[in-house]
């Protein structure tokens, strides 16, 4: 049983709250809850919108019952068993560290008073937890749970940066999946594409599962982002604690 | 093919009712900023409501036809001619291979919606023909039209019996009062904040697109300031940023937001929102969920009637273009048993 608040968000959407705050803990109440709603039969529901702490459900107004509407989410509330959601996947990232590809590493190393190879070592040794997705299609909002980087934004953030960007602050971690503005860190660069509009399904990642930084060489980013321009390229994903 | 873009306007775009189901994934929707004017255009040339087919802004398009079909024009008054003939709205028109459509300036409104029999023939992306302009993909090559380019019809159909009309709606005025459900953050404002949005008017600014529509006015007071932790986001959400300035955000909105949502937009006003220009001026009023549900039926009734109305078999007869003293009617020859 989770206390939740339930708001109108206009007349085709309810947004279930939790506690405020970004936690692990809530966010995997979001995450039940979206996976006890998605196995109910609920009619005129329809997409769910999982955020850090808030879980969006729209729905037509042609074909739900507003009440019957509410009533699934207090009974999705009241049943959902986090020991019982699937296990977490965890996808690995290829990350090449280097030169041109991780601009401001060795500012970073300077920040934190280290290496850069140490950076990369604490960057890539830790899972980082995918809390959901948005502001750009496919774009992750991730975090890990230990020891965190000191710095947060640069002072003055970058007009463009490339799609396949990593970029970093405190405990957080985001791949830029198209060209933007970012006032983040730019830490490496991935050959693969958070969203490819080429597939069926063109996002790589999903909120609730897990991605693994892992670094490799100049060589190898070549052949990766070869394979990826051909569609050939599947990042590696198992189950976490596997 | 369908037509040629010989003058592709400011900002037109190939629409359908959006891209849904995946806001998940950060995709915005997109789909038309006028949804009761694009499904009646499409309506009346005989398609699902939610069929593809053009949105032009401000200033609209010129297309040359390389195939005769019905079209019909909705949305904005944009002065269309046809061959130079002004160019009825809320009808189907006929339209023959090398006939020329031209659109100008938008005299009412902001949008005008031009619809084809049988759709545009362009890929769907992720289910869906909708342009999203901002993620570059869906419609024409994810982008707005150009000079030159060739569209066709998928599946044109120029013998769909006319006359077809829809009642033409009152043109858009300059001001306007756009409903609204407070929330999903109106507790974040002060009670002064809450009557500063519900009775001062608001201000279109040029920062409007299809992202969203900027307000100028007074400022709308938070108990402490406009963030908080991000969540998700619908079409018609008033976001109020710790300026006081409100946002509404439209259909290619982003799909999650960190600022406080003092209320939404009901979707029965979100087309009114649509059809505004820099300048216009917007005051806010509260209803309940309850009468923006019934709102919303009412308007897809009329839609669902007119539909009704209009498929509903007709004896089959010929249509032929008449130009008498250099006008040109369009008329059909039924025969009677």
């Amino acid at each position: 049983m989770s206390d939740y608040t339930l708001r109108y968000v206009g007349d085709q959407a309810l947004l279930v709250e939790f506690e405020n705050e970004i936690s692990m803990a809530v966010n995997q109440k979001v995450r039940a809850l979206k996976y006890d709603l998605e196995r109910q039969t609920v009619p005129g529901m329809e997409e769910l919108v999982p955020t850090y702490r808030a879980l969006l459900v729209h729905y037509d107004p042609l074909t739900a019952d507003l009440d019957r509407l509410k009533e699934a989410v207090k009974a999705s509330a009241a049943q959902m068993d986090l020991s019982q959601l699937p296990k977490a996947v965890v996808t690995e990232i290829p990350v090449l560290y280097e030169g041109e590809y991780a601009l401001d590493l060795e500012e970073i190393a300077k920040i934190e008073n280290t290496t850069p190879e140490e950076i990369i070592r604490i960057h890539s040794g830790s899972d980082y937890y995918v809390y959901m997705l948005g502001f750009a299609p496919g774009h992750p909002y991730t975090a890990r749970f230990e020891n965190p980087f000191s710095f947060k934004r640069r002072e003055t953030p970058r007009v463009r940066i490339p799609g396949g960007s990593i970029v970093v602050q405190l405990a957080l971690s985001d791949i830029i999946p198209f060209d933007q503005p970012c006032g983040w860190n730019i830490i490496g660069t991935t050959p693969i594409l958070a969203c490819d509009y080429r597939k069926e399904n063109p996002f790589l990642l999903k909120a609730g599962q897990w991605i693994r930084h892992v670094p490799i060489g100049k060589a190898e980013f070549l052949e990766i982002r070869r394979q990826v321009e051909l569609g050939e390229y599947q990042c590696k994903t198992y189950e976490r604690g596997t | 093919m369908g037509f040629v873009t010989e003058n592709p306007g400011v900002l037109t775009t190939i629409q359908d009712e959006g891209r849904y189901g995946y806001e998940q994934f950060g995709m915005s929707p997109a789909g038309p900023m006028d949804l009761r004017a694009f499904r009646t255009a499409n309506i009346l040339v005989g398609n699902p409501s939610g069929e593809s087919a053009l949105e032009a802004t401000v200033l609209g398009p010129s297309l040359r036809f390389g195939r005769d079909n019905v079209i019909a024009l909705t949305g904005a008054d944009m002065g269309p001619t046809l061959n130079g003939q002004p160019c009825p709205m809320y009808q189907a028109v006929a339209v023959r291979t090398g006939d020329l459509l031209k659109l100008g300036a938008a005299k009412t409104g902001c949008r005008a919606y031009i619809a084809f029999a049988g759709g545009l023939d362009v890929p769907q992306v992720m289910g869906s023909r909708a342009t999203a302009l901002q993620n570059k993909v869906g419609g024409w090559q994810g982008r707005k039209l150009a000079k030159g380019d060739q569209i066709g019809f998928r599946a044109p159909n120029p013998g769909l019996a006319l006359p077809r009309t829809a009642p033409v709606p009152a043109p858009a005025g300059r001001e306007a009062t756009i409903r609204v459900i407070l929330g999903p953050q109106d507790d974040a404002f002060t009670e002064e904040g809450v009557n500063t949005f519900l009775n001062q008017p608001y201000t279109v600014s040029k920062d409007f697109d299809r992202m969203g529509c900027r307000l100028e006015g007074p400022v709308i007071r938070h108990k402490t300031d406009g963030n908080i932790i991000s969540d998700g986001m619908v079409t018609g959400a008033i976001q109020v940023p710790t300026s006081g300035q409100p946002i509404i955000m439209l259909a290619e909105r982003q799909t999650v937001g960190g600022y406080t949502k003092i209320a939404t937009v009901i979707s029965a006003d979100l087309p009114l929102v649509g059809q505004r220009k820099t300048g216009d001026v917007i005051r806010f009023q509260v209803v309940t969920v309850e009468e923006a549900h019934r709102l919303w039926r009412e308007e897809n009734r009329e839609l669902e009637e007119l539909k009704a109305r209009l498929d509903r078999p007709q004896p089959a007869g010929t249509t032929y273009r008449v130009t008498v003293n250099g006008r040109t009617y369009q008329v059909q020859v039924v025969k009677h048993s």
